[in-house]
């Protein structure tokens, strides 16, 4: 790898919480993310991934703990009452400008299927970031000849594949600009013939500098694109090391032990 | 005897069943495009993060379903020439009433359509930062709308056959056409039975437009 990791803390999380009823789902978790910085995340099924992964952006509001992003307290200051002070913007923090900085690209992609491609990567700049039109749509269409989806530029998603539904929900979260993106699983739900189309974006991504985190359950692509990787189990980050320390030395038994079911 | 009589009645007072039958369409037009404008409010404050509009809709559709739309015809012809300042006619009350409780039906139709288009499109909208606004106009209500037409055009038929009650009040449509024609001939059943037959055609080419109509949405998925 030669890109360098700058060591400037761009989120950090603190004794996060989250449950479900009476299901603990994150555990005081206690992490953070450089500038730069591509951390992957991997752990078995059911043990928090996603839903650390949507605190970050609030999609869900933890209900214990503090998350900074570039600095702020997302969360209010005081994490018991989060709730009530994200939904007013009295609290001081607007919810909808915080994520703006916060890319997101899920598993089963969530393009907007009213839209055309066009459309979709343009709505979010230019209603909410006030761009302009003309603006917004050169820069979408620089984006598009990046993943190779120029040429569906007026199209329906209806008409694309999975994988390249996929690389559009990538360029419509790029669209905006921000300072990091986080991806849920991006390419489980494809089939195997189209993961690789996919990968080769978000390594380009990885590599031209973009902090990203990443859930996957391609242990190759995140051994190979990763500087840190975080082994989650049941709610809590069990290890974390460099790609060659958990998967070349783990020393929780744990991450072996799943490791060696996934490998 | 009873065809020729109904041949008899429709030869004569035709015009009267005709313009009953635009009076029944114009109201269950104007109910359905007035209770559509209303409901869809009622529904997204229904569907808004406040816990008291959620309460006051849940009333409001409770008491509109859940009470005799004549007993409500009732209620607003005699409530709203108390309360309103300007003269009201006994047509418009019962219009206003109509339009009160097809409301409260379409309410929950627009509620269910919305919720009823993938979270995941909520997600995706509010990960890009958008508003609830935005993201309701622009990717919710779109994709919904595909889900409310046809449940719409079900209301627009139901309200065909319910406008009926205003023939109590004596409004125009093509009940109050019957009574007005076996009033003046004392023939009722054949009377009864063209206004039937009106009904009928009608209804059931609404319907087979609300098939096609139907087919056409979900061959644009
Ligand atoms: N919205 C929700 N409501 C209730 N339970 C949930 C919800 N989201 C996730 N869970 C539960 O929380 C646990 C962790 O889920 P998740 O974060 O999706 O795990 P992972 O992504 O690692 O598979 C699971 O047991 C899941 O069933
Ligand atoms: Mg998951």
């Amino acid at each position: 790898m030669t890109k360098q990791v700058q060591d400037q803390v761009l989120i950090r999380v603190e004794g996060l919480s989250k449950s479900f009823g009476k299901l603990h789902v994150l555990k005081q978790i206690d992490q953070h993310v450089n500038l730069g910085e591509v951390v992957s995340i991997i752990g078995p099924s059911g043990s928090g991934k996603s839903t650390f992964l949507r605190c970050l952006n609030l999609l869900e509001i933890p209900e214990e703990g503090h998350i900074w992003f570039d600095g702020v307290d997302i969360t209010g200051r005081d994490g018991a009452n989060a709730r009530r002070r994200l939904f007013s913007k009295a609290g001081g923090i607007d919810i909808d400008k915080h994520r703006q900085k916060i890319g997101m690209v899920f598993q089963h992609f969530n393009v907007f299927p009213n839209l055309t491609v066009l459309e979709n990567i343009t709505l979010a700049p230019v209603l909410e970031k006030k761009e302009p039109k003309a603006q917004a749509v050169a820069r979408a269409e620089e984006l598009l000849e990046r993943v190779g989806l120029l040429d569906k530029r007026d199209e329906y998603p209806r008409k694309l594949s999975g994988g390249q539904k996929q690389r559009l929900a990538i360029v419509r979260a790029l669209a905006m600009e921000p300072e990091v993106i986080l991806f849920d699983e991006p390419t489980s739900a494809l089939d195997p013939e189209m993961v690789k189309d996919v990968l080769t974006v978000i390594r380009d991504l990885a590599e031209s500098g973009m902090t990203t985190v990443i859930v996957t359950h391609e242990m190759g692509f995140a051994r190979e694109v990763s500087d840190r990787v975080l082994f989650m189990e049941d709610g809590r980050i069990a290890e974390e090391g460099t790609p060659e320390e958990i998967f070349g030395s783990p020393k929780n038994p744990r991450t072996a032990e799943f490791l060696s079911k996934v490998l | 005897m009873f065809l020729e009589n109904m041949i008899k009645i429709w030869q004569r007072y035709d015009y009267v069943f005709i313009n009953g039958l635009f009076g029944t369409l114009w109201l269950a037009l104007i109910t359905v495009v007035v209770g559509t404008i209303l409901g869809t409010l009622v529904a997204l404050m229904r569907l808004s993060h406040s816990r008291i509009l959620y309460g006051i809709t849940g009333v409001y559709i409770e008491v509109l379903r859940g009470t005799p739309i004549l007993l409500q015809l009732y209620f607003f012809w005699l409530l709203l020439p108390k309360i309103v300042p300007v003269t009201m006619s006994d047509t418009a009350c019962i219009i206003v009433a109509l339009i009160v409780n097809s409301s409260a039906y379409v309410a929950e139709v627009i509620r269910a359509g919305i919720q009823a288009v993938d979270k995941g499109q909520t997600e995706a909208a509010k990960s890009l930062g958008m508003s609830d606004r935005n993201m309701m106009q622009h990717i919710i209500l779109p994709q919904a709308v595909k889900n409310i037409l046809p449940a719409l055009g079900n209301e627009f038929i139901v309200m065909v056959k319910e406008t009926s009650l205003a023939s109590v009040f004596f409004v125009g449509e093509l009940m109050t056409a019957y009574k007005t024609v076996q009033s003046t001939t004392f023939l009722a059943l054949p009377s009864l039975t063209i206004a039937g037959l009106i009904y009928l055609i009608v209804t059931f080419v609404l319907t087979k437009l609300l098939r096609l109509l139907e087919r056409r949405l979900q061959a644009s998925d």
